[in-house]
């Protein structure tokens, strides 16, 4: 009883190392904003207005709450994605293209006339989610059957993806009377509604949240999420205890493409009326973030998307009440990323502190021994 | 169709090729010297915009092409330096710190930009130098082949140079077989009594210096000043290439030839009304084309690839 009473008071290892996870994203969040605000007042003509646009901008009307929340939907997506390539060891960069794919392939399905509403989002989100998982399905092939490096495979594809994407719009289902180059208008039976009415937030947040608790239940409270992160953990292992490490590969990376493509379907037939992108919109390389900041682990990405979220609205309130560069936004992200990233970042102190603790543990438990 | 092969075949078009194939050349180096060390740097879009970005402004501000080279290198290294850093000393995952770098390269010049010029797509205002072009003397009067290989810039046959340096350095230097023993068996070099984090450091820096001068090459005589993203997914291609080349710099150098050619048919066919989508999706195809192609002989038992 004593004993346990004693232990209470001395952390485990463990849970310094988490203490020190949180310190470090503190650490880091402090001084991405720090610079922000200095690069603010190098270049703003009103400093104090423009720094608490960035810091408040978005919870400053409701509409930009709302926008928000769009924002926050299609990375809840692409997040999910990326943990899924990630815990199972590959570095696949593809959920941008598959986004990308199924923003344009969900496209040629919503210019049709003639099928039920429902029933043509649904099919549109098949044609999306398939196109995706295509996308990314093909890294994890050329990994698995020809030893191709999924990085560098996937990287290119991207930019396959890309062109395709273009040529489909502008070639086959461009609308001469729209004016810019974008699609015919999607038809209504294929759009996706708002959630609650005068919202301006789509119904693709149900699907998006829906998407994060089936991964993170596939991933944490599933088999096969044991042997995906089994097989990313040490695939020579998990191959020597019997797992069939290829196809759990190859699967996990066309689930998650499947996911992206979704979040490119979702996006587009949520927010617009036509397909107007004219090049790959960043989302799957945000998504890469998500999972970093999410350490895998689809629990945390709502969390870490809706930061991002948050910093995204705030560029675009900068970007139309101030003269500040909106890229300040992607300063703080890349300065965030690498200290989160920085496995060693305050090591020197994290490696005392556990061995003083460990030394005062075993003091205590001395102690309790000799009484 | 047969008009584009006629100008396919003409001593304008190849010229072209290797003038295109310049910046992508300089990366894929860069890449493969940091692959030597077993470092995996995506972090080249962002090292060349920065180094291309430092070259307008150096040269802009001091009004000699030495002060932009000067500048031009210092901002390039200065990101490599801190991605060898991070992942040599932070232990942070190259993939990350790269994606990192890559954005604070895009956002990083386009507020640098913003705050000399007050535009956030070019440098025109600045009016920065250029390379001079090189007209060999003797080769020049050669009928065709003065044509496709006089009158380059300086840069471009420093590219075609460097692979032969990067060759030589690599396999014939003291420094290049510590590089490669590093890379390949990180533990048997420490054995040996090699600093192994700080001979990797170097070959970034090298990386780095290459890498850098393909991105001054883009903004100081591919175009006469910087626009926001010029490096275009360059630094991708030039890893794709390296991995292409199987870490040999003059088949690595072949493969940029084929890029370079695929990317001059892409500028052509668009004056064919030829859906120019497909061209300039075809060196992007060709990569993942052939890096199936030359991994389907090669022996399994020998990759690290546990399946």
């Amino acid at each position: 009883m004593i004993n346990s009473l004693k232990r209470k008071q001395v952390l485990t290892s463990q849970e310094i190392s988490n203490r020190f996870s949180i310190l470090r994203t503190a650490l880091a969040l402090l001084l991405a904003m720090g610079i922000a605000i200095l690069l603010i007042f190098l270049v703003s003509n009103n400093a104090f207005r423009d720094i608490r646009s960035l810091l408040l901008g978005p919870l400053t009307s409701s509409n930009r709450i709302s926008q928000m929340i769009n924002k926050w939907i299609p990375l809840l997506f692409t997040g999910t994605a990326v943990c899924l390539f990630f815990s199972v060891g590959q570095i696949n960069l593809a959920a941008e293209g598959a986004f990308f794919a199924g923003a344009f392939t969900s496209t040629v399905v919503a210019i049709i006339g003639g099928i039920p509403p429902g029933l043509h989002f649904i099919l549109c989100a098949l044609a999306g989610g398939l196109a995706g998982a295509i996308i990314c399905g093909l890294p994890g092939i050329m990994y698995t059957k020809f030893n191709v490096m999924t990085v560098v495979s996937s990287l290119m594809i991207n930019y396959v993806v890309l062109f395709l994407g273009l040529y489909v719009i502008t070639n086959l289902v461009r609308d001469p009377a729209a004016g810019y180059e974008a699609s015919y208008r999607f038809k209504e039976s294929a759009r996706l509604g708002e959630l609650i009415p005068g919202s301006n937030i789509h119904t693709g947040l149900i699907i998006a949240v829906l998407v994060v608790v089936l991964g993170y239940l596939l991933l944490y409270k599933s088999t096969f999420g044991l042997q995906i992160r089994t097989i990313g953990a040490n695939a020579a292992f998990a191959k020597y205890s019997g797992m069939p490490v290829a196809k759990v590969i190859v699967f996990t990376q066309l689930l998650g493409g499947f996911i992206a493509g979704l979040g490119g379907t979702t996006e587009v037939l949520g927010l617009y009326n036509r397909f107007g992108y004219s090049g790959l919109t960043n989302h799957g390389w945000d998504g890469i973030m998500l999972a970093v900041l999410a350490r895998n682990n689809p629990k945390y990405i709502p969390l870490a998307a809706l930061f991002l979220a948050y910093l995204r609205t705030s560029a675009d309130v900068l970007n139309l009440t101030s003269n500040v560069p909106s890229e300040v936004i992607n300063i703080i992200q890349a300065i965030i990323i690498s200290f989160i990233a920085a496995e060693r970042f305050l090591a020197g102190w994290e490696y005392k502190t556990i061995v003083r603790n460990t030394e005062k543990s075993m003091a205590l438990k001395e102690g309790v021994t000799n009484e | 169709m047969s008009d584009l092969f006629s100008l396919i075949f003409t001593a304008d078009f190849l010229g072209s090729v290797i003038r295109m194939s310049t910046p992508i050349l300089f990366v894929a180096l860069a890449a493969l010297v940091g692959s030597k060390a077993d470092v995996l740097c995506i972090a080249y879009e962002g090292i060349m915009l920065f180094a291309a970005f430092g070259g307008v402004v150096g040269s802009a501000y001091t009004g000699t092409i030495a002060g932009g080279l000067f500048l031009g290198l210092l901002l390039g290294m200065l990101l490599i330096g801190i991605f060898a850093y991070f992942v040599l000393y932070l232990h942070t995952k190259p993939l990350l710190i790269g994606l990192a770098l890559n954005i604070l390269g895009s956002a990083g010049t386009v507020f640098g930009l913003y705050m000399l010029t007050g535009s956030k797509a070019n440098s025109t205002k600045l009016g920065s130098l250029t390379f001079p072009e090189l007209h060999i003397p003797l080769i020049k009067d050669i009928p065709v082949l003065g044509t496709v290989l006089s009158g380059h810039n300086v840069l471009t046959y420093v590219a075609f140079l460097s692979i032969i340096l990067v060759q030589v350095f690599i396999y014939k230097t003291g420094l290049g077989l510590r590089i490669r023993a590093v890379g390949e068996s990180p533990k048997a070099a420490s054995s040996l009594g090699i600093d192994v984090n700080k001979t990797k450091f170097i070959a970034l820096l090298i990386s780095g210096v290459l890498a850098s001068l393909g991105g001054i090459f883009l903004s100081m005589a591919y175009l006469p000043y910087f626009t926001r993203d010029m490096t275009a997914g360059r630094g991708f291609i030039g890893i794709a290439a390296q991995s292409l080349g199987a870490g040999k710099p003059i088949l690595t150098g072949i493969w940029i030839l084929i890029f370079g050619f695929a990317d001059a048919i892409g500028n052509l066919a668009q004056s064919f009304r030829l859906p120019s989508q497909f061209a300039q999706m075809a060196p992007y195809l060709t990569t993942l084309i052939g890096l199936v192609l030359i991994n389907i002989p090669r022996d399994k038992k020998k990759t690290d690839n546990p399946l």
